[in-house]
């Protein structure tokens, strides 16, 4: 939708070219798709150009060049500002009963301010940082060889999404992007679509996050109708100039907060959806089935923080003084949702296995910091009078101090946002690096594994279900196709299976069966295809049981029960993940903890104030000790200690490509103090992150405040606090993990200095406390945790006995309603037509006799006018 | 307005777009024939080249060349219209020294020569790869025919340009029939200029002799209005009826000129030649039929209903009002019904163009029924503008996406395909390239947002809207029973629409899903100019709906010339 329409608004070069930064990945889009078409397999492509990977990379480049002089421009306080890149047209709309038609348009802006300048950073950076990694990591993976081409251009499409989403200038435009970006995740989680498990991985998340954003849509729609009316000539009314517009959200205020309260709180649910909290958190962990940039762009730098930025965007509402108090409830759901899965998914993250899952659940987990932050800030500025005037025009009295506080509490968790960003995108990649590094060294050792082609096991029960009952193929065919087509479909098929008491199988576990029995690829089983592959397999299994083959499993290079001890293998990995992992943990001084510090100490700040909000404010302390432990556990058992297979003996260092974003980021995170120094847990929406930008405050200065705050706090209440937080985080829970995990390098293994303290801690706690687990292993309640506690499922559960049951009704309901509808409408049409052609006869006679009808019936009528 | 008498100071130069057509009919017909022939002066032995006659060379014997000379011709003829609205137009009027004003020069005219040489450009260049040009190697007596027939095609191709040109520049009746049977003869002609084919000669002698008819009932309306009024001039025309329009001379001979026109732009009842039409002839010819002809229709129609027999003072007044709006409401219908069974790609096209022949005529009818009582003139005219331009925009992207889809039949033709839907099975796999323009041309034709035929739609519509609820805006709330009834036919095009992606859609179902007719498996003929033609098209139909403005912007100071002219 259009913005304001004036092009006074546009106060800096920079923000014109600000539609190039989603436009240029835009545009590199068709291109890499288009060469990759046209050049796959062709060497040049593949060496030269990587696939696609150096065109994406300057091309990101490029957006983050011009994202940095958009920044620039707006610390230096004269970027300020929302403009409208083209309009496309514009519409009447007729609204009944009233004499006004209300004209719509149809265009794109820009929209910047303090938490797009901030995301816009987050999403450039790391976008490029990724893709330089990509190259590294995918190119070399000769089972991605001829298809990376795909990768990049849905890469890029992806990040044009994210980019375009932070800049617009109104929720329509957001919420286009927001699809946008929906579609490219579940194409690049889909990226290795032949495997059954990645392709359903790719519908659930599409689907889960679909439920938030039908709630997203209803409330966006809402919000259309409350600001409608105040929408002026060529604005569109869920333009930022519109719904952020004081002027227009007292009125609403006046009129309908409630109604207003529940768009919010419907789009709050998109933002669940899209950001992985409970109860729509189910999609993120099987989305670690893409390839590792995937994860690491999707599920940790970019769209999982879309939903962030949507609830930061609401900002605004919570903040107007017409709306004082109104939305208090809001803001404590969205701090409960973020607490709640605070803990549940750093419980869950305890006993995962797989290295990329654990990273899976802790982001959720930080996330839902992030969704607390911003709860107790937005409750904050909800409740608290913090403009310099009072709703009836009076000087405000505590006008300092509740506007500091509102202040530091937004920017807190924004802050935290940025430096989960930059940890977790590290993070991913540097577990793509080890695993891509452990499957290299995998392939290395074991070189025919790949090729051991596996038949499902189901099949061979049933091979000798048949020989045991004497049964013939053909006669078991014919039993089992109900509609006696000739072929068996999916349905049939397990139904049989589920009758014979062989399995029973979920759908997406039919699709592997099928996929080993149709030798034609037409989705359906006849009998011949039925006869061979039983009979191979029932012979194979007899010459099996002859010589007791041993069961290889498959070689799991994601799981962190086959390495170990990879510090001294992959330094320079290594190290990005102690850094990652300590800013995470709220290590003191160290990336996230001057955010955390912060989201923990506002959020008791409002507990103080409101005795709802102990339960968010428990859960983050709690949280902040899970994620102690669930962070060293992870490091712990990667790179410490001996190597738990000869796979992880023989891991070797990865490639620049990979190196060097990690050695960025490392830096980015230990920097943190300084970007807090510079003011960064103050970005809120006015003046306050200005000091340092404008030269009254110098870097040392904001680093005493810091440090002052953070450390001794004069409020002896928060002074408390703070030290337990950093007891929990950066104590008790990495101590229990130092106790259970790791221990000391093998012998004569060389590394980096800087190890040698956590090692050496981790021997002396190892061999001093030790303590024993099992008993917990065992509980049911890890097995629960393993089974992420049983929300899949139920959902799953759900699904087929209400969807699936629905679904079937629709589906008669479809075929005989609306099918029957439109198919009468076509064969009547089609009737029709036959008669009107059959006039056509072919003859100039009769084409004469039609014309002159025609003539007649003319004068007839215009006759008729006169007459 | 500048007032210029023929051949006087600054003639050729007011009608440089038309003369250069001129000298291209004579270049067509000279380069041909260009040889080594030399004059011996007699008495000597000096001996003059002479160049006509003698042993051909190779390079204007080229069988190719004609096309090519046409192509830039009208290419030029384009580009000098389409300049004099780059330098601010002039208009300009050519009159005979007894002060009868033949010709004018606006942004009317001129809008509508640029959709005629544009149409006419593209169909040139098509046509180079799709006659039957043998190469020069061949010298059997069928290869030179062929060779020199070239010439004859887009010398008709030409005067059918210069026809359009002056039924567009007219303001005299008698000039624009002139033009109008120029343009008509020389369609007659290209339609049946497969003379091998059976179906082709056949389609020619059906539409001659239906044409013919309408051609001789509108000439008899003709008559009767000079009977009636003693001048064939608009000005004393319109005139004439607004004083005393409800004669009954008059009104029979509007309703013979309305037949004449309603063939031109292939209205229901007197469409049924068109199919025959477009199905026998060659695609880029009856590309041009679907295009430019029915936009000469559309401009005569535009011409007599509201230049001439314009909508009077009082409330939806226009005489033609019902007949025109019954006329519509049958166009459609019967064109998209008929098209939903054709299984001949160029027949279903023929059907859709009358489709939207009734749209166009519904827009008109829009217009009739606005009220021009004193205090809603200026609204009428505001609504008016908006249906007008509406109606040039729809002509002029109609070039884009109508002449694309023929250029790629054209294409299909040259392997002697074309003639059934199945002969696109498998276009997909063969040429990506084609079916895509294909898909994206019958998107555009459905209506698809964002290409331009969705822009154009939703112009037509909201102007027909927005002309059937003026009267109500004027006064206070909105009761259904106030709406005028043209807006039903807004909302019958609305339901045609839908029913026309039936038969849109069919198309890419079968260029996507079905398998390739058998011997049509291998690549198709390359043909640059056809390709190029295309390419130009989809640009087109592509960027005038995304980039919509400009154009309407100039459709609009096109029909502000017109409507001014009231």
């Amino acid at each position: 939708m259009a913005g304001s329409g004036s092009t006074e608004a546009v106060q800096s070069t920079a923000l014109e070219y600000a539609p190039y930064i989603l436009l240029l990945p835009m545009l590199a889009f068709p291109v890499i798709l288009l060469l990759g078409k046209l050049f796959n397999g062709n060497k040049m492509w593949k060496d030269g150009l990587k696939e696609g990977g150096l065109i994406a990379l300057p091309v990101m480049g490029a957006s983050l060049l011009i994202s940095l002089w958009l920044i620039t421009d707006f610390v230096g306080g004269n970027g300020h500002g929302d403009t409208t890149g083209w309009t496309w047209f514009t519409s009447g709309l007729w609204i009944s009963g009233q004499t006004t038609v209300t004209e719509i348009s149809l265009g794109f802006g820009i929209y910047v301010d303090h938490v797009t300048v901030m995301l816009l950073f987050v999403a450039s950076f790391l976008c490029l940082l990724i893709n330089t990694f990509a190259i590294g990591y995918m190119n070399t993976d000769p089972i991605n060889d001829n298809r990376n081409h795909r990768f990049y251009a849905e890469f890029v499409l992806f990040c044009s999404g994210m980019l375009g989403m932070v800049l617009a200038d109104s929720f329509l435009w957001l919420f286009i992007f927001w699809e946008l970006m929906g579609l490219c995740s579940y194409l690049l989680i889909g990226f290795y679509y032949e495997r059954p498990s990645a392709a359903y991985a790719a519908k659930k998340a599409f689907l889960t996050t679909r439920v938030g954003d039908v709630f997203l849509m209803v409330g966006l729609a809402m919000l259309w109708t409350l600001f409608h009316p105040y929408a002026g000539a060529g604005q569109g009314a869920l333009d930022y100039s519109v719904v952020f517009y004081e002027g227009n959200i007292e009125k609403v205020a006046a009129s309908s907060a409630g109604t207003l309260g529940w768009a919010l709180g419907l789009m709050f649910i998109g933002a669940v959806g899209k950001s992985a909290q409970f109860p729509l958190h189910v999609w993120l962990p099987d989305a670690m089935e893409g390839p590792t940039p995937v994860s690491a762009l999707i599920h940790a730098a970019t769209m999982v923080n879309a939903g962030l930025y949507l609830v930061a965007r609401m900002f605004p509402f919570f903040g107007a003084e017409a709306l004082h108090g109104e939305l208090a409830d809001l803001a404590f759901i969205i701090a409960a949702v973020g607490g709640t899965t605070a803990v549940m998914a750093a419980a869950i993250a305890f006993v995962q296995h797989d290295l990329k899952k654990v990273l899976a659940y802790s982001t959720m987990s930080q996330l839902a910091y992030i969704f607390t932050g911003l709860g107790a800030a937005l409750y904050l500025a909800n409740t608290l009078h913090w403009h310099e005037y009072l709703a009836d025009g009076t000087k405000n009295p505590d006008y300092y101090v509740n506007h500091g506080i509102v202040v530091v509490a937004f920017g807190a968790a924004l802050f935290h946002l940025f430096n989960h960003a930059m940890a977790k995108g590290m993070l991913f990649m540097a577990s793509g690096a080890v695993i891509h590094e452990v499957h290299h060294a995998h392939h290395h050792l074991h070189p025919h594994d790949d090729h051991h082609d596996e038949d499902p096991e189901e099949l061979l029960v049933l091979a000798n279900y048949l020989a045991d009952t004497g049964q013939s193929v053909f006669g078991f065919f014919n039993s089992i196709d109900l509609d006696q087509s000739g072929d068996v479909d999916t349905y049939e098929f397990q139904k049989a299976l589920k009758e014979a008491d062989i399995a029973d199988l979920p759908p997406w576990e039919m699709q592997r069966l099928m996929a080993a029995l149709d030798m034609d690829g037409n989705g359906r089983i006849d009998v011949p295809e039925l006869e061979l592959t039983l009979g191979r397999i029932h012979l194979a299994s007899l010459a099996d049981d002859d010589d007791h083959h041993d069961h290889h499993d498959e070689f799991d290079a994601q799981s962190m029960e086959n390495m170990g001890g990879l510090a001294s293998k992959m330094p320079l990995t290594a190290t990005a993940m102690l850094v990652g992992s300590l800013s995470i943990m709220g290590f003191p001084l160290i990336g996230g903890f001057w955010s955390k510090e912060g989201i923990i100490a506002n959020t008791w700040r409002v507990a103080l104030d409101d005795p709802r909000f102990f339960y968010p404010a428990m859960c983050v302390l709690l949280g902040a000790a899970m994620t102690g432990f669930y962070m060293s556990r992870m490091w712990l058992k990667t790179f410490a200690g001996s190597p738990k297979t000869d796979v992880a003996a023989h891991v070797h260092p990865t490639n620049t490509w990979i190196k060097t974003p990690l050695f960025i980021l490392t830096f980015m995170s230990l920097g943190a103090i300084v970007l807090a120094s510079m003011g960064f847990t103050h970005w809120a929406p006015d003046e306050y992150y200005k000091p340092f930008f404008d030269g009254k405050k110098s870097l040392f200065e904001g680093f005493v405040y810091e440090m002052d705050h953070a450390f001794a706090n004069p409020d002896l209440f928060f002074f408390v606090l703070t030290y337990l937080a950093i007891l929990l985080g950066a104590i008790v829970g990495p101590g229990l993990a130092l106790s259970l995990y790791g221990g000391k390098l093998d012998e004569g293994e060389e590394t980096m200095p800087w190890f040698g303290p956590v090692i050496a801690l981790n021997q002396m706690v190892k061999g001093r406390y030790h303590w024993d687990n099992t008993s917990f292993a065992q509980s049911g309640f890890a097995t629960a945790l393993e089974n992420r506690l049983y929300i899949d499922h139920y959902y799953d559960m759900a699904m087929l006995k209400i969807v699936a049951a629905f679904s079937f009704k629709a589906a008669v309901a479809d075929s005989k309603v609306i099918d029957g509808t439109v198919k009468t409408i076509e064969r009547t049409s089609q009737q029709l037509s036959t008669k009107v052609r059959s006039l056509t006869t072919g003859s100039a006679r009769d084409y004469i006799l039609m014309a002159a009808l025609g003539t007649l019936v003319l004068f007839g009528l215009i006759w008729g006018v006169v007459a | 307005m500048e007032r210029i008498e023929p051949f006087s100071e600054g003639f050729v130069l007011a009608l440089a777009p038309e003369f250069v057509l001129i000298v291209g009919l004579f270049t067509l017909m000279i380069v041909p024939n260009m040889g080594d022939a030399k004059f011996r002066l007699p008495l000597t032995q000096v001996r003059i080249p002479w160049l006509l006659g003698g042993k051909r060379r190779n390079l204007d014997s080229d069988p190719r060349l004609p096309g090519l000379l046409a192509t830039v011709f009208f290419t030029i003829s384009f580009g000098l219209a389409a300049a004099s609205f780059v330098s601010g137009m002039t208009r300009t009027q050519i009159v005979t020294p007894s002060g009868t004003i033949m010709l004018q020069i606006d942004e009317f005219s001129r809008m509508f020569e640029l959709i005629f040489f544009g149409a006419l450009a593209l169909a040139s260049a098509a046509s180079v790869n799709r006659l039957p040009a043998t190469a020069r190697s061949d010298r059997s007596l069928n290869g030179l025919y062929n060779n020199r027939r070239q010439v004859d095609f887009y010398i008709l191709l030409i005067t059918t340009g210069l026809g359009m040109a002056v039924v567009a520049l007219a303001q005299d009746l008698f000039m624009l029939f002139i033009g109008l049977e120029l343009a008509s003869f020389s369609t007659y002609v290209l339609v049946s200029f497969m003379k091998e084919s059976k179906a082709g000669t056949e389609a020619g002698m059906k539409y001659f002799i239906v044409g013919s008819v309408a051609s001789g009932v509108g000439l008899y309306g003709l008559s009767l209005l000079y009977l009636w009024s003693g001048s064939l001039q608009f000005t004393d025309l319109s005139a004439a009826f607004a004083e005393n329009g409800m004669e009954p001379l008059p009104l029979i001979a509007l309703g013979m000129l309305l037949v004449g026109f309603g063939f031109k732009v292939s209205a229901a009842p007197f469409h049924f030649a068109a199919p025959d039409a477009y199905a026998g002839a060659i695609a880029p010819v009856a590309g041009v039929l679907a295009t430019a002809s029915k936009a000469m229709g559309v401009l005569g129609l535009l011409r007599i209903l509201l230049t001439i027999a314009s909508p009077e003072a009082t409330d939806g007044s226009a005489v033609w009002l019902v007949g025109l709006g019954v006329l519509s409401a049958i166009t459609m219908t019967w064109g998209n019904l008929a098209a939903l069974g054709s299984t001949n790609p160029k027949r279903m096209l023929a059907y859709s163009s009358v489709a939207h022949a009734g749209y166009m005529l519904a827009a008109i009818t829009a217009i009739g029924a606005l009220n021009w009582e004193e205090g809603h003139i200026d609204m009428s005219n505001d609504a008016a503008l908006v249906v007008v331009t509406a109606l040039i925009f729809h002509l002029t992207v109609l070039v884009c996406f109508k002449l694309g889809a023929f250029l790629v039949l054209s294409l299909l033709e040259s392997e002697k395909g074309g003639h059934t839907l199945e002969s696109l099975g498998g276009l997909a796999k063969r040429d990506p390239f084609l079916a895509v323009a294909m898909f994206i041309f019958m998107m555009s034709l459905a209506g698809v947002p964002p290409l331009s035929g969705f822009v154009s739609k939703l112009l037509v519509i909201m102007g027909i809207v927005k002309a059937a609820l003026l009267d109500v805006t004027v006064n206070s709330e909105l009761v259904f029973g106030d709406i005028h009834w043209v807006w039903f036919l807004a909302l019958l095009m609305i339901i045609n629409s839908a029913i026309s992606v039936f038969y849109y859609l069919r198309v890419g179902l079968v260029m996507y899903f079905h398998d390739p007719e058998e011997g049509r498996e291998g690549s198709l003929p390359k043909g640059t100019p056809v390709r190029f033609a295309i390419i130009a098209c989809l640009i087109t139909t592509v960027y005038f709906g995304v980039g919509a403005g400009q154009l309407i912007a100039l459709c609009e100071s096109a029909a502000n010339a017109l409507i001014g002219a009231w």
